[in-house]
């Protein structure tokens, strides 16, 4: 078998403008999974008790549904009932957020309830009011020790944007599957596209890991 | 029968317990406690673990609820609302067993951020106060590290400065020495008997009984959620009233 890789080279700006869109994708979807994720841990955890019922079975149900459905529904089926279309950009940005926001969610309230309850006691007795022992006291420590799992998270978010593809959001996986079609090399394009891939995800992850271990003990009370 | 007269009796006192009823789920906790706290005290609590002790300080600042009865603070109710109670917290400092240090606060911020965070005060006037305070316990030289890089011994006496540096008007301490290594116990004893000579009122839960008999001006002796018996020092420890405070001390190795 004989591998040609210069349409690689002849077509690597139209992967480059790809890989920019999944890197604009994954950080938007990562910064807004993880405001959305903090504030459903909140609510579920301080918020009244009909509103933590909405957000465990929000959270069930994101779990229990693929992420791929929920992002063509909301592509396809929201239009419908709405009248309004998403441009797939910004359908895509909903649907990863609402998923991945519900595993935010989740590591977010164990990292909160895994700090020891003298902790927050410590904040009262000083006369704090219970904002601001979350905010001084148990969010600080909680995030570091839900590093290792933000890292998962983070690396998952940026592979899900490669589901993005199907609605046509013009991202890596999406030129990659265009230029396959043109060249009839799908070899070497997708081979490409999971190194790159790999070189982006690959260390941040490491790098996430490195942080923690330098962090860890300030989360450990 | 008192020994001698029970030290500024002629003042209004500064916490009143009155009938402090405090039940977990079938446990009872707090049975019926009454007893008072003069300013300028030290009141020691002693009692077999799960006697009340414990629960009782923790009434006194309302980290626990009370089931029946009444604290009264500074002749005052301790109030219903959240605010009014975050206000009576800061006139009340509270030491824990397991120190209860921020970890990922250096010993200096960890002092300051009461000043900080629930007064308001700007960042270097509360540092200047905090360094003050880490003089006062002998940390000087460890204003920077963080709690995970102290002894025992050291991270308690943060948590002392930490609570000092409220300027409370009585001060908590729950079992402070009983989570320490045996060396690093007399240091914290220490800064708290600096505290009892400069006229803090304190109330202790502590299992130290040669600091309650030498430091206490008052003891109190807990048993089943009830109050056994309280008297001066030397009547508890040299002379009690009550057959079963001398069965608890006897436990304990105490001979008088």
């Amino acid at each position: 078998m004989d591998l040609d890789f210069s349409p690689l080279l002849d077509s690597w700006r139209f992967l480059a403008s790809g890989l920019g869109l999944t890197l604009a994708l994954s950080a938007a979807a990562v910064l807004c999974s993880f405001a959305a994720g903090l504030l459903v841990a909140l609510g579920r955890l301080y918020g009244p008790r009909w509103l933590s019922v909405i957000l465990v079975f929000y959270i069930d149900s994101m779990r229990a549904i693929p992420v791929f459905v929920v992002l063509v529904w909301i592509y396809f089926a929201v239009p419908i009932l709405t009248g309004h279309t998403f441009a797939p950009f910004w359908a895509a940005l909903t649907g990863i957020t609402i998923h991945v926001a519900a595993y935010v969610a989740e590591v977010v309230r164990a990292g909160l309830t895994s700090i020891r309850r003298g902790q927050a006691q410590a904040g009262y007795a000083l006369g704090m009011s219970t904002a601001q022992v979350l905010r001084v006291i148990l969010l600080p420590q909680a995030i570091v020790r839900m590093m290792p799992a933000f890292g998962s998270i983070v690396s998952v978010t940026i592979k899900d944007t490669a589901i993005a593809a199907v609605i046509a959001v013009p991202e890596l996986m999406r030129q990659a599957e265009t230029l396959a079609g043109q060249t009839y090399r799908p070899i070497e394009i997708f081979t490409a596209v999971m190194l790159i891939y790999f070189v982006i995800i690959f260390p941040i992850t490491r790098l996430i890991d490195r942080f923690y271990g330098r962090v860890a003990h300030l989360g450990r009370s | 029968m008192t020994a001698q007269p029970r030290k500024n009796a002629d003042r209004a006192p500064m916490l009143v317990y009155k009938d402090v009823r405090k039940r977990y789920g079938s446990f009872t906790a707090l049975d019926g406690v009454s007893l008072h706290v003069n300013p300028g005290e030290v009141v020691c609590l002693i009692g077999p673990s799960g006697s009340g002790k414990s629960t009782l300080l923790r009434c006194t600042n309302g980290l626990e609820t009370l089931d029946g009865g009444e604290v009264l603070f500074e002749g005052k109710p301790l109030p219903k609302s959240d605010v009014e109670m975050r206000g009576v917290r800061q006139r009340m400092g509270m030491v824990f067993q397991n120190f209860e240090l921020f970890p990922h606060k250096t010993a200096l911020e960890n002092v300051a951020t009461g000043l900080i965070t629930v007064k308001k005060m700007p960042a270097d006037e509360a540092n200047r106060r905090a360094m003050a305070l880490m003089a006062k316990v002998g940390l000087s030289d460890k204003t920077a590290n963080y709690p995970s890089n102290l002894s025992g011994g050291q991270q308690q006496r943060v948590a002392i400065a930490r609570a000092l540096a409220m300027e409370p008007h009585v001060m908590l301490f729950d079992e402070p020495t009983s989570a320490l290594d045996p060396e690093t116990v007399g240091e914290v004893l220490n800064v708290m008997r600096q505290l009892a000579l400069e006229g803090m009122t304190m109330i202790v839960v502590t299992h130290e009984m040669s600091f309650a008999r030498r430091v206490a001006s008052w003891v109190v002796v807990f048993e089943k959620g009830k109050l056994l018996e309280e008297g001066p020092p030397t009547q508890i420890f040299d002379a009690p009233l009550k057959e079963r405070t001398r069965d608890f001390l006897s436990h304990l190795g105490w001979d008088g």
